[in-house]
C-alpha cells in the first residue's frame, strides 16, 4: 500500500480507507423542477481497490465522481478523503487536497494542448514542487512502463487516444494520490485501446497499490474491476451490500 | 511546499499565444500599428511644440530679457533701465553675455510714431536696435526680404505695411514721435529695407531703426534703452542662464528685472508644459480604444480554453494561477506587439524627420499663443513619446486580459467532467 498511506501531509491521521461518503445528495437547482442527481450515497473504498461503477445514463456516475474528488459541493453528506473530511474544507484548502491526494482522468480532452506528453504527464508534480530532475525521472520510468516511450515530447494532437488517456493515466497516479478517479476513460477508444488501457490501470492498482475508482458503460470493463458499484437514479443499487 | 517552476505559466501563456497564430498576428499588428501611430504623432506633436517655441523666442523676444523692473505692464517710454539717467550699456551687454548659457545679448528701444510717406500714414511700433547684434538674437537680419537692416539715418518696414502704405527701399519717409522730453520729434529718415517675419502683428506695425538714430529722435542720450534681448543656448535651459544674468548683472545698475521665457511668454510655456500631459492623452485615446478589441479576442481565447482551465483547476491548479496564464499571455502580446512596433516605428519617425510634410499649400500660416507656426509635419526625435507609447501597449496587454482572466478564473473545475 506504498503511496497512499504516506505523504498525507494536512491531517496525517491514519484511515485505512482512500474515500468515504456519508448519505450523499446532489441536487441541481433547475427549472421547472430541481434534479436530484445523487441520492444518498453511503461508499467507502479501500486503499488499492479497483473500483467500477456502472449504470444508465443519467444515473449520477459523473456527479458521484465530481463529489468523491471535491469538484462539486454536495448538496448534504459528507466526504473524507483518507480521514480527512474534505466538504469541510475551503476552496484553496480543496485544490490542494486535488493535486495532493487525487488523481483525475476524464473521458476525453484530458491533456493541455500546448504542452507535450512530458509536460502534462508531470504537471502534477510541478504543482507539488518536486524538483525537474526528479519530475522527469519519475516520468521517464512510468512511461517506459506504459509503453508511451519515446513520446515525451510530443504535443497531445499528435497522440493518439489511446496514448492521450494513458499519459492522463500518467499525471494521475505519478503524484502519489489515495485516489484516482476516472470518468469513462475507454469511452472514446476501440476495445482493443480500451483493454490496453484497463491493463496499465490494472498494472498500477497492482504494482503501486493506486485505488482506482471508474464509471463505466462498457460490460467487458466491469469485469475488469474488483469490485463494481451499480448506480441507478442517483442510488447504490441493492446499497444494503457493502463490501469493505 | 517546495519552490515550484512558475515559469510553466510563462510557457503555457507563451504558447497559448501562438495556438491561434492567424489571431494573435492581427491583434499584434493592430496593437503595433497604434503604437507606431501613438509615437508618430507625439513626434509630430513634439515638432510643433518645437516649432512654437522656437518661433516663439527666437524670432523677437530671445529667451531671456532684461528691463527696468517697472517697465512692465505699462511699457512707459519713461521706462528705460536705470531710470532717467539710463545706464552703461555696453557694460550691460557684457556683463550678460560673460554668462555660461547666453549666446547673444542685443539693446533696444521702444517708442511709438507715425510713418508717412507724404499720401499714406500710417501708426508704427518703433524698435531702436543694433543691426549686428540682432543677428545672434532675433530673426529681423534674415527676414529682410528686400534690401538690409537699417543703419544711421535709415529704416526698414515690415511688409504689409509696405503694401498698404505703398512705400519701397530707397525712398524717403517721415517719422512722427513723441519724444521723452515731451516735445515730438520727426525726421526723414531712408527706407533701407522690407522684411517679414510671417508674423502678421509685427508685419504691419513695426519698423526698425538704428539704436542712436530712435534715441536721437526720442531725446534719449545713448545710456538709455528699455531692452536687452538674450539668446541662450539651449531652451529648455533659460531659467538657470536668467538666474545667472541677473547675479552677473546686478553690479552694474540696480532695479533691472531679468526673466527667462518661461515667465514672459507664460501661455507659451504652460503650453509645452503641458505635452507631456497631451502625449499621455494620445496614448490613452489610442490605447482605450485598443483595450476594447484586445479584451474582446482574448475573452473569446479565453472561453474556447474553458475545459483547459477547467481540467487544469480538477488537476490542483490555483485559480490564482490560472489567473496568471491569461495575465500573463496579455502580457506577452503587448511585448510582441511593442516589438514589432519598435521596428515600424523608427523609419517611420526617422522619414517624417528628415522629410517634414510641408502643408503650406493647403493650411497657411497660423499663429498658437502669439508665435507663428509653420504647417510642416515635422517628427522630432524624443525619447518621451515612445516610452510613454511603450508602457500605455504593455498596459493595453494587461489591462485587456483583466476581464478575460476573471472570467478565467471562475470557470468550475467540474466543467472538467461535465462537456463532451
Ligand atoms: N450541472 C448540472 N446541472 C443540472 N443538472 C445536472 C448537472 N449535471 C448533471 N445533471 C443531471 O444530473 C443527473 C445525473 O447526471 P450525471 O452526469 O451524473 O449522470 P451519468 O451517470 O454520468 O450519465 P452519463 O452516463 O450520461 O455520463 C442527470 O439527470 C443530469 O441531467
Ligand atoms: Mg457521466
Amino acid at each position: 500500500m506504498q503511496g497512499n498511506s504516506e505523504s498525507n501531509g494536512a491531517s496525517g491521521a491514519a484511515a485505512d480507507y482512500a474515500v468515504r461518503t456519508e448519505e450523499l445528495w446532489k441536487i441541481y437547482p433547475q427549472d421547472p423542477r430541481p434534479v436530484e442527481a445523487v441520492r444518498g450515497v453511503d461508499l467507502t473504498v479501500a486503499s488499492g481497490e479497483f473500483v467500477a461503477m456502472a449504470g444508465p445514463s443519467g444515473s449520477g456516475k459523473t456527479t458521484v465522481l465530481n463529489l468523491l474528488g471535491g469538484l462539486t459541493r454536495p448538496t448534504r453528506g459528507r466526504v473524507w478523503i483518507e480521514g480527512r473530511e474534505i466538504t469541510a474544507l475551503g476552496d484553496r484548502e480543496l485544490a490542494a487536497v486535488r493535486m495532493n491526494r487525487i488523481g483525475f482522468v476524464f473521458q476525453s480532452y484530458n491533456l493541455l494542448p500546448v504542452l507535450t506528453a512530458l509536460e502534462n504527464a508531470e504537471f502534477t508534480l510541478l504543482l507539488q514542487g518536486v524538483a525537474a530532475s526528479e519530475r522527469h525521472e519519475r516520468v521517464r520510468g512510468l512511461f517506459k512502463e506504459i509503453g508511451l516511450e519515446g513520446v515525451e515530447d510530443r504535443f497531445p494532437p499528435k497522440l493518439s487516444g489511446g496514448q492521450q488517456q494513458r499519459v492522463a493515466v500518467a499525471r494521475a497516479v505519478l503524484g502519489n494520490p489515495a485516489l484516482v478517479l476516472a470518468d469513462e476513460p475507454t469511452a472514446n477508444l476501440d476495445s482493443v485501446t480500451a483493454e490496453a488501457l484497463l491493463d496499465v490501470m490494472e498494472k498500477l492498482n497492482r504494482t503501486k497499490g493506486t485505488t482506482f475508482v471508474f464509471s463505466t458503460h462498457d460490460p467487458r470493463v466491469m469485469e475488469r474491476a474488483g469490485r463494481l458499484i451499480r448506480l441507478v437514479d442517483g442510488r447504490i443499487e441493492g446499497a444494503a451490500v457493502e463490501s469493505g | 511546499m517546495a519552490r515550484r517552476d512558475n515559469d510553466i505559466w510563462w510557457r503555457i501563456a507563451w504558447r497559448n499565444l501562438w495556438r491561434n497564430r492567424r489571431r494573435t498576428i492581427i491583434t499584434a499588428s493592430a496593437l503595433s500599428f497604434g503604437f507606431v501611430a501613438a509615437v508618430l504623432m507625439m513626434a509630430l506633436m513634439d515638432g510643433m511644440l518645437e516649432e512654437v517655441v522656437s518661433n516663439g523666442t527666437r524670432v523677437i523676444t530671445g529667451q531671456v530679457q532684461i528691463h527696468a523692473d517697472d517697465y512692465r505692464p505699462d511699457q512707459s517710454l519713461h521706462a528705460t533701465m536705470g531710470g532717467r539717467e539710463g545706464l552703461d550699456v555696453a557694460g550691460l551687454l557684457a556683463a550678460a553675455e560673460s554668462v555660461e548659457g547666453v549666446t547673444g545679448a542685443a539693446p533696444r528701444l521702444y517708442g511709438g510714431g507715425l510713418v508717412s510717406s507724404g499720401e499714406e500714414t500710417v501708426g508704427a511700433v518703433l524698435v531702436g536696435m543694433d543691426p549686428g547684434r540682432e543677428e545672434g538674437v532675433s530673426r529681423f537680419g534674415s527676414a529682410m526680404r528686400e534690401g538690409r537692416m537699417p543703419g544711421p539715418g535709415e529704416i526698414a518696414i515690415g511688409a504689409t505695411m509696405a503694401e498698404t502704405t505703398g512705400i519701397g527701399p530707397g525712398e524717403e519717409v517721415v517719422l512722427v514721435a513723441s519724444a521723452a522730453d515731451g516735445s515730438t520729434g520727426n525726421e526723414l529718415y531712408t527706407v533701407s529695407g522690407i522684411f517679414q517675419l510671417g508674423l502678421g502683428g509685427f508685419d504691419n506695425s513695426y519698423a526698425l531703426l538704428d539704436l542712436g538714430s530712435l534715441q536721437d529722435l526720442m531725446a534719449m542720450d545713448r545710456a538709455r534703452i528699455h531692452e536687452v534681448a538674450i539668446a541662450v543656448e539651449h531652451t529648455d535651459a533659460a531659467d538657470e542662464v536668467a538666474e545667472g544674468v541677473a547675479a552677473a548683472v546686478a553690479g552694474v545698475s540696480e532695479g533691472l528685472l531679468v526673466e527667462p521665457w518661461s515667465v514672459f511668454h507664460e501661455q507659451l510655456y504652460f503650453m509645452i508644459s503641458m505635452a507631456g500631459a497631451m502625449n499621455a492623452m494620445i496614448a490613452m485615446l489610442i490605447f482605450g480604444m485598443a483595450i476594447f478589441g484586445v479584451a474582446n479576442t482574448m475573452l473569446l481565447a479565453t472561453f474556447e480554453r474553458r475545459r483547459e482551465f477547467a481540467v487544469a483547476r480538477a488537476v490542483g491548479t490555483s485559480a490564482r494561477d490560472i489567473g496568471r496564464i491569461v495575465v500573463y499571455e496579455g502580457l506577452l502580446l503587448g511585448l510582441v506587439a511593442l516589438a514589432a512596433g519598435a521596428v515600424l516605428a523608427v523609419p517611420v519617425v526617422v522619414y517624417f524627420h528628415e522629410f517634414p510634410v510641408d502643408l503650406s499649400g493647403f493650411v497657411g500660416t497660423y499663429s498658437v499663443v502669439g508665435s507663428a507656426v509653420r504647417p510642416v509635419l515635422s517628427a522630432e526625435y524624443s525619447w518621451d513619446g515612445p516610452l510613454v507609447a511603450a508602457v500605455a501597449l504593455v498596459f493595453t496587454g494587461i489591462l485587456s486580459a483583466l476581464f478575460p482572466m476573471w472570467r478565467a478564473v471562475r470557470v468550475p473545475p467540474a466543467d472538467a467532467l461535465a462537456g463532451r
